[in-house]
């Protein structure tokens, strides 16, 4: 065999698959999203032009839930970045058993989200959770109360995924010379000084694919805000389409709703890839 | 390493550590909590103060794998004394074990879910790993017309949210009558990985140098058999991370699960947390089943501890 | 290699169909995750010892039930022969062709007379009148009530009620008493508190609740038949019931913005209300020494009569239909023709079960059985239900959307939400060609 016959043999199915798989579903979802089909019935399928997607972009509880998932990303993103970035800080000296307690810290990201979700359910639990007997909170209401359950969730995203952000931060971390340290300590440089002008900017590329690849995850977030609140002012934007699309069966309108956050993850996966490049250039 | 110095860099590490582990309990409580609320008495699962010393029981196991309906009078004596010991566990918890039209015990819908997630999560895997190794072989060895736009295309594939995918696929696997069925879950989990499984193989097999195979074709090996005898071996490490990781995100996939199976292949992500059930929820049965579920990610990522950096970096960044 | 790779992808393959067919059983119902359901098991284990023929009940739990079984439905899948599904999907799976038309069945067993007539109109029919029966009503259910008896009877409470409200403290008739005792009850400072109602928005938890005051404040929803809903969803009677339903709660434990049939059942368990909005098939768990240690002081009342002296009560419940995709259909009528027997009827309700079989309703046996059979015997003749319409998950959508943010939210007023219910609700009728 050639090796040009390798090559194809090698590289076609894989992505003959992916295409089948992925972007022809899509092709087919493109052509619903102008119609009002709904897949409960059998009545067939009338074009209705751009109808869904004008219903929509005018929907003001969708538009709300777009500022929900807005509101989600921030928080969840920002005290990962915070938590994650702390714990590297903390975790890059001579520590003992640094190997094994890395391990252990790493293991809330491997679980899964809608289990993980599940089990908070039991430590939120505002009358025998040990998250508020800890923190001597009484019954403070976490999931229940409309104005925390959000937060909630969040907070549980980043428990699960800070260490992800530490993860990244410490390959960051031990990449930085060890002799532009010993030349600040020289200079007589003040910690500060050393964090902002050596440390950060060497580090601030990674972590910003952390950022970025977390701000596309959370923005996609369904398995753990629905089973931990289904509270609408936790309901995220792929929970909203789920319902649309399986609880009242608007297919057709569910497929334009879907095109729709497809436009913008294609969009934050974007700006992922480019920075994963330039990371990998170095 | 370099020796601490002055005892103030002393001091500081000392408090460093010492964060460390406050930082490490709080990571991990909510896991140890789960575990030992596995093994409670139903009665100390949700006391105030929690119950932090008890003695360990097995009876949410037994439950967790028993179908079960409330007693709605206690049983007689001699039916409690003629019952079996896990029965009776049941039984002290005021619920009884439904049996069938024959007298056979019922059993919960958890072990079928179990072994639906062992067939699935194994054979996605297998397929994403070895297509995956074979395009990131093609990808690494050849030149490719327009490799970065195709690498792109594969990875974007991965970053599809499931609900957008899955309203397709559910009306494309009505027509094909892959609904609710093993293979429908297999392919949709293979694709989700392949292209990780691509990215992050194409990592570890540019690392393998050119001149090994070179050798081997000079000595009058084939391609092919310069691939299997000479790069898969030195790519066995990759490949088993590979599969670690497709494997593990197979077993916790839950969108696609919840939409496109219901009794026959149902997985156990979507199946644990409907068990909280009607009635009062039994939190040791629940904690029972997500310690089973999540037993075996945790031994795994011990496994992988030395590869997680990489893996979830999807390749891009290496130790 | 290559043997082998193929050799293994075969043998995955073929252990994947192999666990897909090992499954195949005789008949297979499904419903929800409840203590009905495994009475029902109970029940059809007899069935198999008489006919050999093996009835298995699948359950799910009721947050999940609607999406699996239409998933299901619309994916034409054959999992299921028999479904014992929610009066409000009747519309929706009988105009998508998922369930088998049993009109004939209904006439030869002349069911329109020897079930319930509450039971037949809102499990069997629809469209409403038409004379088309698509389930056997199987499980009644509606809302009633549980409450604290040693509470209620403890004599100094008595007095102090006695002198705040001018009359004696008794189980609620109407409304305005409920209100009062919940209003009486409720005591904070005393982890003590007047009411637990459904107020979850995620299904149809919150609805029925509402419904349940609406109704009996001699309001509807709207007009079956003309599908208007302006004057009836926002009329004065149904804007009063729900500023009383949020009157009520603000008398429900803390944290109570998300309750549904377990918490409701919580609070009465764990002591914390004095009474406890549920529908009656949630009640077993509370006569259980073991999951209840109240259990001996747990009393039941019907849902009270509102300020018109109507009378109703939310319906839960379901007909037993079959999936016209199950390849059992001969199979699963005769199973039916057993089911509907007097004789099976009354096992039913000896298992637990809701029986909608009029005669066996109505018998002394079955009203004294438990100490809540009474109060249900009352509710069922006085029952109202939801739309059934195919679109009723945008109208419950809707209902949440407009209802929550009021009732838990403190945001607009009564009138303003209803006003916006009956126009959203118009606007779907709309848009499916049932009004102009």
């Amino acid at each position: 065999m050639s090796d040009l016959t390798i090559r194809n043999l090698f590289i076609i199915p894989t992505i003959a698959f992916l295409i089948i798989f992925n972007i022809f579903p899509l092709l087919y979802s493109l052509g619903y999203s102008f119609t009002d089909f709904r897949a409960s019935t059998n009545a067939p399928a009338n074009f209705v032009g751009l109808q869904n997607y004008h219903y929509l972009l005018t929907d003001p509880f969708i538009w709300r839930n777009f500022t929900i998932t807005a509101k989600y990303v921030i928080v969840s993103v920002t005290g990962q970045v915070i938590v994650g970035f702390g714990m590297a800080m903390l975790l890059n000296r001579d520590i003992p058993l640094k190997g094994l307690i890395t391990t252990l810290l790493l293991l809330p990201m491997m679980l899964s989200m809608a289990v993980v979700g599940l089990f908070w359910k039991l430590l939120y639990d505002p009358s025998f959770g040990i998250i508020n007997y800890g923190l001597g909170l009484g019954k403070f209401e976490w999931l229940a109360d409309p104005d925390v359950a959000l937060y909630a969730v969040a907070l549980t995203d980043i428990w699960m995924w800070s260490p992800f952000v530490m993860l990244l931060s410490l390959a960051g971390l031990s990449a930085v010379p060890k002799h532009l340290y010993e030349a600040a300590e020289i200079d007589r440089a003040g910690s500060f000084y050393t964090f902002f002008r050596i440390t950060l900017p060497l580090v601030a590329p990674i972590v910003m694919i952390a950022i970025i690849f977390r701000t596309m995850e959370a923005f996609k977030t369904f398995d753990l805000a629905y089973i931990l609140s289904s509270q609408p002012t936790a309901e995220l934007i792929a929970i909203r389409l789920y319902k649309m699309a399986f609880l009242e069966w608007q297919t057709g309108m569910s497929s334009a709703f879907a095109y729709i956050v497809l436009v913008m993850v294609v969009a934050i996966t974007n700006i992922y890839v480019k920075y994963l490049n330039k990371v990998k250039e170095r | 390493m370099a020796a601490v110095r002055t005892p103030r860099e002393i001091f500081l590490n000392r408090v460093a550590i010492a964060a460390v582990m406050v930082v490490l309990l709080i990571m991990l409580v909510p896991i140890y909590w789960i575990g030992s609320t596995a093994f409670k008495p139903r009665n100390l699962a949700t006391t105030i103060p929690p119950t932090v010393f008890f003695q360990p029981e097995v009876s949410p196991f037994v439950k967790l794998m028993t179908k079960r309906s409330q007693l709605r009078k206690p049983v007689e004596q001699e039916v409690y004394d003629a019952a079996p010991w896990w029965e009776k566990m049941v039984l002290d918890g005021g619920e009884k074990v439904v049996r069938t039209g024959k007298g056979k015990i019922r059993p919960s819908g958890y072990g079928q879910r179990f072994t639906n997630s062992l067939i699935v999560s194994i054979i996605s895997t297998f397929l994403a790993v070895s297509m995956g190794t074979l395009t990131a072989y093609g990808f690494s060895r050849f030149k490719v017309k327009g490799e970065d736009d195709w690498l792109f295309f594969i990875l974007s594939t991965r970053m599809l949210p499931p609900v957008v995918v899955a309203i397709p696929m559910y009306l494309m696997y009505r027509v094909v009558g892959l609904n609710d069925s093993h293979l429908g879950l297999i392919i949709l989990y293979t694709a989700f990985n392949l292209s990780f499984s691509v990215w992050i193989m194409k990592g570890f097999i540019d690392e393998i140098p050119r001149e090994y195979e070179e050798a081997a074709l000079v000595d009058g090996y084939t391609r092919i058999q310069a691939f299997f005898k000479i790069v898969l071996p030195e790519a066995m490490t990759g490949i088993a991370a590979t599969a670690v990781f497709c494997f593990i995100t197979a077993w916790n996939e839950y969108a696609f699960a919840l939409i496109m199976t219901n009794r026959r292949a149902q997985t156990a992500p979507p199946y644990i947390p409907s068990q909280v059930g009607s009635g009062l929820p039994d939190w040791t049965v629940i904690a029972a089943g997500t310690f089973l579920f999540l037993l075996p990610v945790a031994i795994f990522t011990f496994l992988l501890r030395n590869h997680l950096l990489r893996g979830m970096s999807f390749g891009a960044i290496r130790k | 290699m290559k043997a082998k790779i193929t050799g293994l992808l075969a043998g995955a393959a073929m252990s994947a169909l192999c666990v897909t067919s090992a499954m195949a059983e005789d008949l297979v119902i499904f419903w929800a995750e409840w203590d009905p359901a495994n009475f029902l098991q109970e029940l059809v284990n007899e069935y198999e010892a008489e006919t050999g023929v093996s009835v298995t009940v699948e359950t799910t739990p009721w947050s999940d039930f609607q999406t699996k079984a239409f998933t299901e439905f619309n994916a034409r899948g054959s999992a299921y022969d028999m479904i014992v599904g929610d009066s409000q999907w009747l519309g929706a799976a009988s105009t998508g062709g998922h369930y088998v038309d049993l009109t004939d069945f209904f006439k030869k067993h002349n069911l329109g007379e020897v079930m319930a007539p509450a039971t037949v109109k809102y499990y069997a029919e629809y469209p409403g009148n038409s004379g088309t029966y698509w389930a056997v009503p199987a499980e009644g259910d509606a809302v009633g009530w549980s409450y604290r008896k040693d509470w209620f009877e403890d004599p100094a409470e008595m007095a102090a009620f006695k002198e705040k409200y001018g009359y004696d403290l008794a189980p609620p008739a109407t409304w305005d008493q409920l209100l009062d005792i919940a209003e009486f009850f409720h005591r904070p400072d005393e982890n003590r508190y007047g009411v637990a109602i459904y107020t979850d928005n995620s299904y149809d938890a919150m609805v029925m609740g509402v419904e349940n005051a609406i109704f009996s404040y001699g309001a509807e929803l709207g007009n079956f038949e003309t599908y208007e809903v302006d004057g009836y969803v926002n009329s004065e009677a149904a804007v009063k019931a729900l500023e009383d339903y949020k009157k009520l709660y603000s008398y429900t434990p803390p944290g109570w913005a998300k309750a549904f049939f377990v918490e409701n059942n919580q609070a009465i368990t764990e002591g914390l209300a004095a009474m406890s909005m549920n529908y009656f098939a949630f009640f077993p768990a509370l006569l259980n020494e073991a999951t209840n240690p109240h259990a001996a002081n747990t009393g039941f009342f019907a849902n009270p009569a509102g300020p018109t002296g109507a009378q109703h009560a939310a319906l839960g419940g379901q007909g037993i239909s079959i999936v016209s995709y199950s390849n059992n259909q001969e199979e699963a009528m005769k199973f039916l023709e057993w089911f509907i027997k007097p004789e099976v009827q009354k096992r039913w309700a000896e298992l637990g079960g809701y029986t909608a079989h009029a005669d066996t309703l109505s018998s002394e046996e079955f009203r004294q059985a438990t100490p809540y059979n009474e109060a249900f015997y009352q509710t069922m003749f006085k029952v109202k239900d939801f739309w059934a319409v195919p679109e009723f998950a945008e109208l419950l959508t809707a209902a949440n959307q407009r209802l929550y943010p009021f009732i838990v939210g403190d945001e607009g007023t009564a009138q303003e939400t209803l006003d916006a219910l009956a126009a959203d609700w118009h606007a779907t009728f709309k848009k499916y060609g049932r009004v102009e």
